[in-house]
């Protein structure tokens, strides 16, 4: 939750939170209910997959591309923008310099996603993940 | 549709235009870069498919909460380990993470 406190702290991000590997589970800050958190973190989790699974597509013609791992996403919208970096996700405004200050920070706090998503994610969870997922 | 000028952002290694359908129609790429034409095409098409996706989200989003400001969507990007694509309407541009700007991307590729 520092990563999100941290977001939070920026004025202009509405909301901020963190998801793990099934999706069902999250914790958040900001102007979302419990049930709005859940729905987007399920939204970025599946969002952040299939982008992982285009980047593996890229990778395979032309090897070392500088796409994979894919590290996060974005998508702008008319006022607000969603942020997705690692398991954490932002809501924030479209104020001048926010969102190169917001992904800055996440890239930075977040860290380099490493080559296996899946495990990557659900290694949050604890316990024996190459059990849990093989 | 000037792709030299999206060349002039911050990072830049490759600026293209593609179909309503993901088919590459130009390209410019920077000398020395990885990408290929071929990576391009493919990003064209995975960006028609992330904008169309996108959209339906919002849409949903904001009728489910009642929260507006999503629609219309103005643009998306996927960041990659070590360049960023940014797309919109029917041009993109791949910009190095290391030198992204990413509010002057989306604001060029909103422009045209």
């Amino acid at each position: 939750m520092r990563i999100v406190k941290q977001l939070m702290a920026i004025p202009g991000v509405i909301a901020a939170g963190e998801y793990a590997y099934r999706g069902d589970r999250f914790s958040y800050e900001g102007a979302l209910t419990d049930e709005f958190a859940r729905m987007a973190s399920i939204m970025c989790r599946a969002n952040t997959l299939s982008v992982n699974m285009q980047s593996e597509i890229f990778d395979s013609f032309s090897e070392n591309c500088g796409c994979r791992p894919v590290q996060g996403w974005i998508v702008r919208g008319a006022q607000l923008t969603v942020c997705a970096v690692g398991n954490y996700f932002a809501f924030i405004d479209n104020r001048d310099e926010l969102l190169n200050d917001v992904m800055t920070i996440m890239r930075a706090k977040v860290g380099d996603v490493q080559d296996d998503l899946l495990v990557n994610l659900y290694a949050r969870l604890g316990g024996d993940t190459k059990e849990a997922l093989y | 549709m000037d792709l030299q000028k999206m060349m002039d952002l911050p990072g830049a290694l490759a600026a293209f235009t593609y179909s309503d359908k993901g088919d590459l129609q130009s390209h410019v790429l920077r000398e020395g870069t990885e990408l290929t034409p071929q990576v391009l095409d493919l990003l064209a098409r995975s960006c028609v498919a992330n904008l169309a996706i996108a959209g339906m989200e919002a849409r949903g989003w904001e009728a489910l909460t009642g929260q507006s400001g999503f629609q219309p969507i103005k643009g998306f990007s996927v960041v990659g380990l070590e360049w960023s694509v940014v797309v919109n309407g029917n041009c993109g541009v791949v910009v190095k993470n290391r030198d992204a700007d990413y509010e002057a991307t989306f604001n060029a590729v909103q422009a045209d």
